[in-house]
């Protein structure tokens, strides 16, 4: 990090100078994307792009996801480093090819005369009412494929470092942004700074249990924490950060340290991250471990409209508090 | 004739290297010698010879599936070893993606070839991005797309049209029309057998071309090429040619199609009656051309085979840049 000064910044402020930064720096980096330009996008990260690099650099697209995230691999074929933004998570489905079988396999199966130096930005995570196609986790569609890097900040700090080092990262990169963070405020440097990718941060020291979270399951652990310290349990939380490839060293030094371990994903149980996180904690730490790791995740439901069922899916800070007390027994 | 001689025989020449690379390969696959699948373009080679012809080695192309034939003519014009492409289909370290492409995967940037994607039309997205970023810079290239017609079938391909159109983008839409998405003719495949047709609204040129005659199928790509180049946006260009091989092998087609396809319509056959008809060229002297061409063919086949199998470790190598993946 750099020796700049320090402001209050929201996670979608800093994100927006994350980008602003980067285009200022290098002209290859420009953006596409579903009423990114003058509108400044669905969730307003890029406010005010349009008008200082023009439409040329934040060129708004048709509902084309398949077409966006295709031009982004080619736009990188030749040495450009394209940002997309796919306005939801849940409209992945409609280039999952692209990502899948072009954009992660493409330095691999060229064996490297290509580099697919993109960053695909989208909105995920529900708790607003937003349904069952404007609101999912979806990090375990992607956490089966090799070339394929997964990025996931929680707070603005990191929202911020993070895009810039992806953005300057040769490979593909899915970048999610949690929709119940755009607003939380935090201290972000001023300037050009990276956030290593693939390094996980302890965002909370204690001795007793591990939480390993990403995004806004960050912010429930750090609540649960909170909570607990009252009765004498210290909780430490591990903020993935990257979550492929994640950083199994800090997340095994931690479990090794406290012997305990929760997983809290706000994806479905089955078949996610948590499930793969709590597999390598199992297979790495068995005999430090004091009770078998518990995974706290989403129903394995789609996401509900009404506020009152979403809310009965969804992992928050309660379940994280239930699934401490369950290992500390 | 509206073609020079020598370009003629050049283009037969290059023909000619498609087929038979395409037979010397099929003899190698029924034998084992070729792992994986294997679609051949045979019948096509006119459409192939005309397009690499006219792209550069700054240009760009999206081969499809059968296109082993235009990877090897821009190899062997822009670096002179056109034996690295059948080593690759032969699984070889020494073939152009060392082993890791395969038949469907085979690209090489420095000659152009920007690599096949076996989910049919996927790069007709990836195109957009090529063509956006050189307009963006100003470089005068063409990126072209070459494409089936089941690939008409894609929503990339409409999503891909539009977007070129939009944005007037360098693009060469080569539609390679062989009559046959897999088994499903292309009148049942699609709302109109003549592919232009679903092209037109996007309010690009769209031009039907005799794909099996090698000198309309030259101007015709020329034309299209300069209208691009000179930043008038994309172009679509159908080809009506015909696959011998079925998409496995030899699934039932009329035999009157089979036979003016294969006898009275061979692009081959069409050329050399031309090339004898309009020079003072004999039919010994074609035969002449076409032995040398089978010996260099039979060349690169002896390379694919004797070349080394990749390290078995490398297939660890290139997942991400910079970073290694560790078990």
């Amino acid at each position: 990090m750099t020796d700049s000064s320090i402001r209050t910044r929201t996670y979608g402020q800093a994100l927006n100078e994350a980008l602003d930064l980067a285009m200022g720096r290098d002209e290859s980096v420009f953006l596409l994307g579903e009423v990114i330009g003058e509108m400044g996008g669905d969730f307003g990260v890029t406010r005010g792009l349009w008008t200082k690099y023009g439409a040329e650099r934040v060129r708004d697209t048709p509902l084309s996801e398949a077409a966006i995230v295709g031009a982004t691999v080619g736009a990188a074929m030749v040495g450009m480093r394209p940002v997309a933004e796919i306005m939801f998570a849940d409209f992945l489905g409609e280039c999952y090819d692209q990502l899948v079988n072009n954009a992660a396999k493409m330095h691999y199966m060229f064996d490297g005369q290509f580099k697919a130096s993109i960053v695909v930005r989208t909105a995920c995570g529900g708790g607003f009412g937003g349904g069952p196609h404007h609101s999912q986790s979806v990090e375990g569609w992607f956490l089966n494929v090799p070339g394929l890097v997964i990025v996931a900040p929680a707070t603005p700090v990191d929202a911020k470092g993070l895009l810039i080092a992806s953005i300057e990262d040769d490979n593909p990169i899915l970048f999610l942004e949690h929709k119940a963070l755009y607003r939380v405020k935090g201290d972000v440097p001023e300037g050009y700074y990276t956030t290593p990718l693939g390094k996980a941060v302890v965002a909370r020291e204690g001795k007793d249990v591990t939480v390993v979270a990403t995004m806004k399951m960050v912010h429930e652990a750090l609540a649960a924490a909170n909570e607990l310290a009252g009765e004498g349990i210290d909780v430490e939380v591990v903020d993935l950060r990257t979550i492929r490839p994640y950083d199994a060293e800090t997340v095994l030094a931690s479990v090794r340290k406290t012997g305990r371990a929760v997983v809290a994903n706000e994806a479905p149980k089955i078949g996610g991250l948590a499930g793969e996180l709590s597999a390598t904690i199992g297979e790495e730490c068995f005999r430090d471990l004091k009770a078998p790791v518990i995974r706290v995740a989403g129903l394995d439901t789609p996401i509900p409209f009404s506020l009152v069922l979403e809310k009965y899916i969804l992992p928050g800070k309660e379940q994280i508090v239930a699934g401490i007390r369950s290992v500390m027994k | 004739m509206t073609l020079d001689i020598e370009t003629l025989v050049d283009l037969y020449r290059d023909m000619w290297l498609i087929r038979a690379f395409e037979l010397g390969l099929e003899r190698e696959f029924k034998k084992g010698n070729v792992p994986g699948m294997l679609h051949t373009g045979v019948g096509q080679e006119a459409t192939q010879a005309a397009l690499a012809a006219h792209l550069k080695a700054t240009d760009c192309f999206f081969p499809d599936h059968r296109c082993h034939g235009i990877n090897a003519l821009a190899q062997e014009k822009y670096q002179g070893d056109g034996e690295r492409i059948m080593a690759e289909l032969f699984g070889r370290a020494t073939g152009v993606c060392s082993g890791k492409g395969g038949s469907l995967h085979s690209a090489n940037p420095k000659v152009g070839n920007f690599g096949d994607n076996a989910v049919e039309g996927s790069y007709m997205a990836t195109v957009l991005g090529v063509a956006l970023a050189w307009q963006m810079r100003k470089e005068p290239n063409v990126a072209c797309c070459i494409i089936g017609d089941g690939t008409v079938g894609r929503g990339e391909f409409h999503e891909s049209l539009n977007m070129a159109a939009i944005w007037k983008l360098p693009v060469l839409y080569a539609c390679v029309n062989n009559g046959y998405a897999i088994s499903m003719p292309v009148g049942k495949g699609h709302a109109s057998a003549d592919i232009v047709d679903l092209a037109r609204g996007y309010g690009m040129p769209c031009v039907i071309v005799d794909g099996n005659d090698i000198e309309l199928a030259y101007a015709e790509v020329q034309k299209a090429i300069e209208h691009i180049r000179a930043g008038n946006g994309p172009y679509f260009l159908e080809f009506k040619t015909w696959r011998w091989q079925g998409l496995f092998s030899g699934e039932f087609r009329p035999p009157e199609e089979v036979k003016y396809w294969k006898e009275d319509h061979d692009p081959i056959k069409l050329a050399r009656a031309k090339i004898i008809d309009a020079s003072d060229l004999t039919a010994a002297d074609i035969d002449r051309i076409e032995a040398e061409v089978k010996e260099e063919i039979e060349r690169w086949i002896d390379f694919a085979k004797s070349s080394p199998m990749p390290d078995p470790a490398k297939a660890t190598a290139n997942v991400y840049v910079d970073w290694a993946v560790t078990a």
